[in-house]
């Protein structure tokens, strides 16, 4: 026969392994599900990207200047790879939003998005700062 | 024994076990995390060498234009350019395995000097370009072609401006005309039947919201003859450094003439050097937006030929063979814009695991 302490012994065990156990489960709830950094970089890195590219020789400024968002709209359609969402803003020096035409493929609303920010110039001789700034999103 | 002792000795075996058990219960458990952790900066990392790919000029600087150097450095930018991400057009047709002075995979990795690394780089048009012949009718002592060309990218329309030449022995003509909002569009040219052979036909289209968008195609088909012959049958043209090296498959072949093309312009090359089965021609440099696509007419006996490449020689890939990784393993595969002689390009590099 078994006899008292040994009993309790063996509930000690059990208790030990449920304190263990309970505590991996504790753990691994609260292990911080890490936000998917890599894939907002790359996504602000597409945007950056885009933006100077299609700033070599001043054709960006140009186009600003022309007032042709659609070209604009065409441009970042062609440069970004497929299943990325964008929305693009262009602010004059004072921070007054100039484009009178949305500039963005799908609307963005509900996404995580990312922002990169992009300062062009006119190449006419009355030099003028634009301020882009463009949203990405992955297309889900 | 006494019963007591027994019962320690069990509860001590149980608690051993259940500790084992849930040591090993907890490290299984562990491992995924811990795995993770130690690959969770591969998409950065490789999204850095992939930026130290694209904007260092590798060593020497001006590798590309050396026919027999292998860079010591990996790098494709342009020497002493101002732009960022601006390619050399050297360095990027020596990537391409048609060139004469193409670095190997192996050759470029040991260049590039990251041991546990394997990679894939792509260069391509930042749109795609498709011709297709749709007719033809012979009309007095011409026939005339009827194309059909769409301008896509991905599958999305891509509204462009279209500059077409039709090339054959000696004859050369220009076509322009444009594809619509839903990226179709269409041109014709006549062709004399006083010639016959391989034909020709290299369009150039720039996207009418950025003329830096520039994509191009070539379409070979027999003129008053059956099937054309393969590019790369009776000559193998490799460009590089504003020269055109060009190497004949068969003794006698001759050249009939020497053309290069760009959206804008065209012209004929000058004849360099002349060596045993060999021939160079020297390129203009141009500062049209535009890809160069040099074309070579001549003949082979009875048969005529045209043969093309483009300046830089696109499209290409080169590096490992990703489509037959094992399953699971982790590939990152990254887009670029970049600029090669005024014109955008896109270079997709695809990095993963060991090499």
């Amino acid at each position: 026969m078994f006899n008292k302490r040994g009993q309790i012994r063996i509930i000690e065990a059990f208790l030990a392994i449920a304190v263990i156990f309970s505590s991996l489960i504790f753990t691994t709830v609260t292990f911080p599900s890490s936000p998917n950094l890599a894939k907002q970089k790359s996504l602000s890195s597409f945007g950056m990207q885009a933006l100077i590219e299609l700033d070599v020789n001043g054709t960006l400024g140009k186009l600003i200047e022309q007032r042709n968002w659609t070209a604009i709209k065409q441009s970042l359609d062609i440069s970004l790879p497929i299943g990325v969402s964008f929305n693009l803003t262009i602010y004059d020096e004072n921070f007054s939003p100039i484009n009178s035409q949305v500039i963005q493929n799908t609307n963005l609303l509900g996404r995580e998005t990312v922002s990169v920010q992009y300062i062009g110039a006119s190449q006419s001789q009355n030099i003028q700062l634009f301020i882009l700034r463009l949203q990405l999103a992955w297309t889900r | 024994m006494p019963a007591s002792s027994i019962d320690t000795f069990l509860a001590c075996s149980v608690m051993i076990i259940l500790v084992l058990s849930a040591m090993a219960g907890a490290s299984k458990l562990m491992t995924p995390y811990i795995s993770g952790l130690s690959h969770r900066n591969d998409a950065e990392r490789f999204q850095q060498l992939a930026s130290h790919l694209l904007l260092s000029t590798g060593i020497p600087p001006n590798w590309g234009q050396m026919r027999e150097t292998i860079p010591s450095s990996l790098g494709l930018a342009k020497a002493n350019s101002f732009l960022p991400y601006e390619l050399d057009i050297d360095k990027v047709s020596r990537l391409n395995s048609e060139n004469a002075y193409s670095l190997t995979y192996s050759e470029l990795w040991e260049s590039l000097g990251i041991q546990d690394v394997a990679f894939q780089i792509e260069v391509r048009t930042l749109f795609e370009l498709s011709i297709d012949l749709i007719s033809n009718k012979t009309q007095g002592n011409e026939t005339i072609y009827e194309f059909e060309v769409a301008t896509r990218k991905s599958g999305m329309a891509v509204s462009a401006d279209l500059s077409g030449y039709v090339v054959i022995e000696y004859f050369v003509d220009n076509v322009t005309s444009s594809t619509s909002s839903d990226g179709a569009g269409s041109f014709s040219v006549n062709i004399p039947n006083s010639v016959n052979g391989t034909t020709l036909i290299v369009v150039f289209a720039k996207a009418k919201a950025n003329p830096q968008m520039v994509s191009f195609n070539v379409y070979a088909f027999g003129h008053n003859s059956s099937t054309p012959f393969l590019n790369r049958t009776f000559l193998r043209l490799s460009p590089l450094n504003y020269v055109l090296n060009v190497s004949f498959t068969y003794p006698d072949t001759e050249i009939l003439k020497a053309q290069a093309f760009t959206f804008n312009y065209n012209f004929s090359l000058t004849e360099e050097t002349q060596g045993d089965q060999t021939v160079e021609y020297s390129v203009p440099y141009l500062l049209d937006s535009s890809p160069m696509i040099i074309v070579l007419t001549g003949l082979n006996g009875s048969s005529s030929f045209a043969e093309c490449v483009s300046y830089p020689q696109l499209p290409l890939q080169i590096g490992s063979n990703f489509s037959q990784s094992i399953a699971g393993a982790k590939i990152i595969s990254q887009s670029h814009i970049v600029t090669i002689n005024f014109a955008l390009y896109e270079v997709m590099t695809k990095w993963g695991g060991t090499a």
